[in-house]
């Protein structure tokens, strides 16, 4: 921002007034077209970057109003103007300031903002395989955080093989008055799954593409209201579904769940790769099944061997968010409906998952702070 | 897996037929809609297999512009365009480099 005098200021009879008339407005926009937008590669005129020109006896001013505040080529950009109009000058003064389009507020997808525009956060709890405690993380991290003091849904996203209604018990979910499905609430943690809409042990039979469907539904046409953490508790794989959330969700973050052996990390590798190819940023590493605390001896047994999630939280460089132990009273709170964390907050594993959950909201601060300016759910309408 | 991580700080339409993009390294990317029609990255105008363009750039006319754009999960954009095309899914990786 500035008050730049030319640095030519050789005093010199003006050539354009006299012979020619006064200086016009032409003039000076045919010579500012010979300065580039070096990121654009296209004049500054004809980018309509030149506001407010005025021309007097003694002066020219006017604005260069660039695309944002922070363009690294800003001073570069000035300095060009003031050397081509160098010449043109006459010894007037030369007065640039530089300024910026405000941001427009940014536009959000219309399709998701009826059910996903008051979630601040939407975090997929993922591993490649089968088996290895992701929809008891996913419960047990919700009520963790609910406890913690936010608000809280799950949307369980495995169609085949749904457990969240399990180990929840949740209602079965009523519409609003836009047919939109109102989630059913389970001590204050909103949940949505297949398991809902299906008579109990029936099986779901449905090819890839209409399971595709119920997610985008199930993302699109739930009214989840106003959300802190909207937890996804992914199937196993890296398939059509998992893409298809990545698709449609604007998804915050992930976290990878794993238990300690190579036979689960495999797997678990490739979702992460997954989740690097579709940009999603991994938070860090939950293990499961870590060890085992003996009730006799309170000794922790570590059952397997190595520690996958260590290696994992190595060879990514993604943070441990927790140590989940084999815990009885996880296994049997799961299959009563009656979550652990909430159930039984003092229990082992309720402790870790709690301690897990608080880690996960740290870490995700971290990276929203880290990541302010990026957009993620933009919608263009083009004129 | 070596992709950069890439995002989008805006986005947004510079004139009649630019698309800009500023990227979170700090560029700032002018890219020509027709150019990107041309270049469809979908299974119909790109063979998946051999990776040979199915599409023929002449048949795409100067006149085609997007209708809308929006946001696919945070790793990609999708264009409708006004010839009724909309299944190309144009990755940040494949953008940058265009």
């Amino acid at each position: 921002m500035g008050l730049f005098t030319s640095s030519r200021d050789k005093v010199k009879a003006s050539p354009i007034k006299g012979q020619d008339g006064p200086l016009q407005e032409s003039t000076i926009l045919n010579a500012l077209k010979a300065v580039q937008d070096p990121d654009l590669h296209k004049d500054i005129v004809t980018l309509g970057f030149i506001k407010n020109l005025k021309i007097s006896e003694s002066l020219i001013a006017f604005e260069v109003n660039l695309t944002t505040p922070a363009c690294p080529m800003k001073e570069r950009i000035k300095n060009d103007c003031l050397s081509v109009l160098g010449d043109l000058a006459g010894g007037r003064k030369i007065e640039i300031t530089m300024t910026a389009e405000n941001p427009e507020k940014r536009p959000i997808n219309a399709q998701l903002e009826a059910s996903l525009g008051r979630v601040k956060n939407i975090i997929a709890v993922a591993s490649g395989k089968g088996g290895v405690g992701k929809s008891t993380t996913t419960t047990n991290l919700a009520y963790a955080l609910n406890a913690l003091g936010a608000k809280v849904g799950i949307l369980d996203a495995d169609i085949y093989g749904p457990s969240i209604p399990l180990m929840t018990r949740p209602d079965a979910p009523n519409h609003n008055a836009n047919n939109m499905l109102l989630p059913p609430e389970v001590d204050g943690v909103k949940i949505i799954s297949m398991g809902l809409f299906t008579e109990k042990g029936k099986a779901t039979i449905l090819r890839g593409p209409m399971a595709g469907n119920v997610i985008r539904q199930f993302l699109m046409q739930v009214a989840w209201g106003e959300l802190d953490y909207l937890l996804i508790d992914y199937p196993p794989g890296t398939g059509d579904i998992q893409l298809t959330i990545s698709q449609t969700a604007p998804l915050s973050a992930a976290i990878m769940v794993t238990t300690p052996q190579e036979m689960s990390l495999i797997d678990v590798r490739k979702a992460v790769q997954m989740f690097e190819t579709l940009k999603v940023p991994l938070l860090g590493v939950v293990e499961t099944m870590s060890y085992f605390v003996c009730d006799g001896c309170e000794k922790k047994h570590f059952i397997f061997k190595s520690s996958g999630g260590e290696k994992l939280s190595q060879e990514f460089g993604l943070p441990i968010l927790g140590r989940i132990p084999l815990d009885q009273s996880l296994v049997v709170a799961s299959d009563e409906g009656k979550p652990a964390v909430k159930h039984q907050p003092n229990a082992s594993g309720s402790l870790a998952y709690i301690e897990c959950a608080a880690q996960m909201a740290s870490q995700l601060s971290i990276l929203n702070n880290k990541d302010q300016q990026a957009m993620h759910n933009f919608h263009i309408t083009w004129k | 897996m070596a992709t950069e991580n890439l995002q989008i700080y805006d986005i947004k339409q510079e004139d009649e037929r630019t698309l800009t993009i500023k990227w979170n390294s700090g560029r700032t990317q002018a890219l020509d809609v027709v150019t990107l029609r041309k270049k469809c990255p979908c299974a119909a105008c790109l063979d998946e297999l051999t990776r040979k363009p199915i599409l023929d750039p002449h048949s795409i006319p100067d006149s085609v512009r997007p209708l809308e754009i929006n946001a696919i999960g945070r790793y990609a954009i999708g264009i409708k365009f006004n010839d009724g095309h909309a299944t190309g899914i144009y990755t940040y990786d494949f953008l940058s480099k265009l």
